[in-house]
């Protein structure tokens, strides 16, 4: 890559920087900068907008919080629902993509040796999944034979495993030497042992990758919180209620503001905290997300 | 080296040994294969038993082999009865096939212009503003959209009456002129940054041969961009376009459910938020699983025609 700017750069001593440059400079200019504002100005919006005195605003558009204050956040926090989907939510974050990852190891682990009886069965059974599924009636119908509905179960069970996940595991298992295995086969380890003590070492990044990027989509979805636990409040995610809260434009957020009879807050300033309190968390991580996508090792898996 | 003989013959005195005893050479691999194996059965395979709800005069909490056989009724309701079925497959074919190929051509466009930016800082600055919408939920979509995009509070209403440019706000999100074109640009401000690195990679495996020819023959840069970048990302593009229309199987029931509204129905509401609405808002479960079945036979059909055609435009391209 520096070895092509580089040969780029010295030839392009040999031409002038004619006008056909100077358009073609600008106009990369401007659709970068369209680019750049329209995918990080919204958020920086919302956090000025949630941050400001909304009696203070007279313009459409914020660079600043105007009147800065944190009554909006101080109102969201002060009810217990707030704080409660925040440990919903980490609980499910947290567990969900474990127990995956561990599933898919073991099936990765055996699907990635050629030779055993019965292998392109599995195989087939595992990944033509990916191509049907039986759709929402029959999954609910499912959760309901399975008393999973109105549990923190829901929320587990149905992501103990993906083939997506799986596939990039295996993908990244075959990339290790036989070799390694073989000679500990030979010092008298069974498959278990191999997998745990010598595979699942060389396996750390695929696996940190596949964590944050799964913890990524537990924290955002909300489906089955509106599926199959709306009608129990104390399993309802962050993100189940901060969608509750923006469909519902006016109940609940105003009659907050009424009791208290804020003029700082309005309904869409207490909206826009609680989506920086479900953003937050992803920025946290998000350097690290990127950084992994950017090292090339999920393109690779995509890619094989 | 010397290990590979011997381990090749032990491969093939496997294939000999009798059932019973690969088995017990190979039982541990079969018991990590287990869990992934019963979890399938259960949530994909027993599932779709579930369809036969689609012929019987089923209710919430009846014996499913005692309900009484209604035969093909609920699919001709769903075809001849209403308009829904028409409304709500276009709108999902369009939708889909529209934010499937606009995603992949404006990342790749804009992939190829990044990559002519020559400040470095400036370029990775660019790439991870770009990338992070692909990492927000639908809910949180939805908020900026509304933010910027409703009627009378968005941002972009308020600047253009303010400007005198109108005099009365668009209603983007609540009318039916406007929903395929909010959901494209929804599609494309969500997966812009993630496609485009996959595009960069393969930029970056260019050999840069081509290029130092094209500058000694005297190229503009545009010319490059046209004669050598555009023709090598060809394949990187067919292969994107295979991967992502398998997603189109996946639910899109979180998007549709925030932005589908009363008064943008028409155009907005796809196969998926049509049988939350019957299935489990109505309860009427037997028409709502004829349209699941339904819904995963456009799928598969969609998937297919897009395979076919990047196949044939992929052969082609190589020739």
């Amino acid at each position: 890559m520096a070895n092509l700017s580089d040969k780029r750069r010295r030839s392009r001593g040999l031409h002038r920087y004619s006008t056909g440059d100077f358009f073609f400079d600008l106009f990369v200019a401007i659709f970068m900068i369209v680019v750049a504002v329209c995918s990080f100005y919204p958020f920086l919006y919302i956090l000025f907008y949630s941050l400001s005195n909304v009696a203070m605003i007279n313009t459409p558009l914020l660079f600043w919080p105007k009147g800065f204050t944190v009554e909006a956040y101080k109102l969201l926090l002060s009810d217990s629902t707030v704080p409660h989907a925040f440990l919903i939510s980490v609980l499910r974050t947290l567990i969900t993509p474990v127990c995956n990852l561990f599933v898919c190891l073991l099936a990765a682990f055996a699907l990635s040796h050629q030779h055993f009886p019965g292998r392109g069965f599995f195989q087939k059974f595992i990944t033509i999944t990916m191509y049907f599924s039986a759709g929402m009636i029959p999954s609910y119908i499912l959760m309901v034979r399975l008393h999973l509905t109105n549990s923190f179960l829901v929320y587990v069970i149905p992501g103990l495993f993906s083939v997506f996940n799986m596939i990039m595991i295996k993908t990244y298992i075959e990339s290790i030497p036989p070799a390694l295995e073989e000679s500990a086969m030979i010092d008298g380890a069974g498959y278990f042992k191999v997998l745990f003590r010598v595979i699942l070492p060389l396996l750390k990044p695929v696996l940190a990758a596949l964590f944050l990027f799964m913890c990524v989509g537990q924290w955002n979805t909300y489906a089955d919180t509106l599926l199959y636990n709306a009608g129990n409040k104390d399993l309802h995610t962050l993100s189940y209620v901060l969608m509750n809260f923006i469909q519902q434009s006016t109940s609940t957020a105003e009659q907050a503001r009424e009791r208290v009879g804020l003029n700082t807050v309005n309904t869409t300033s207490l909206k826009m905290s609680m989506t920086v309190l479900v953003v937050i968390p992803i920025m946290c991580v998000y350097p690290t997300l990127q950084k992994y996508f950017a090292s090339g090792l999920m393109i690779g898996s995509i890619k094989g | 080296m010397r290990k590979k003989p011997e381990a090749m013959e032990a491969t093939i005195e496997t294939r000999k040994t009798p059932r019973s005893v690969s088995f017990k050479k190979y039982y541990q691999l079969y018991l990590m294969l287990l869990p992934a194996v019963v979890f399938l059965a259960v949530f994909s395979y027993v599932p779709l038993s579930g369809w036969i709800m689609a012929f019987k005069d089923y209710h919430l909490g009846q014996d499913i082999w005692s309900a009484k056989w209604i035969g093909f009724k609920e699919f001709r309701f769903f075809f001849t009865g209403t308009a829904d079925a028409w409304e709500t497959i276009r709108n999902t074919v369009v939708m889909n096939l529209m934010g499937l190929f606009a995603c992949l051509y404006i990342s790749a466009a804009f992939a190829i212009f990044l990559n002519e930016v020559r400040l470095k800082k400036m370029k990775k600055f660019i790439q991870t503003a770009s990338f992070f919408p692909y990492f927000v939920s639908w809910v949180i979509c939805y908020m900026i959209f509304y933010a910027f995009f409703s009627k009378s509070s968005g941002v972009i209403n308020q600047l253009l009456v303010s400007q005198g440019v109108i005099s009365e706000g668009v209603n983007f999100l609540g009318s039916p002129t406007w929903s395929w074109w909010i959901m494209l640009f929804v599609g494309v401000w969500l997966s812009l940054g993630y496609d485009s690195v996959i595009f960069l990679a393969s930029i970056a495996g260019i050999d840069t041969e081509q290029y130092e020819a094209a500058d000694i023959d005297g190229a503009t840069r545009m010319q490059k961009i046209r004669y050598i970048t555009v023709p090598e990302l060809k394949p990187t593009l067919v292969i994107l376009l295979i991967l992502n229309s398998g997603s189109m199987l996946s639910s899109n029931l979180e998007s549709n459910y925030l932005f589908c509204n009363p008064t943008n129905r028409s155009t907005m509401e796809t196969l998926e938020m049509y049988i939350y609405e019957y299935g489990l808002s109505q309860l009427n479960i037997p028409y709502a699983t004829a349209v699941c079945m339904i819904r995963t036979l456009v799928s598969i059909g969609l998937f297919l025609i897009v395979n076919h055609v990047a196949k044939k435009y992929q052969g082609t391209s190589v020739m």
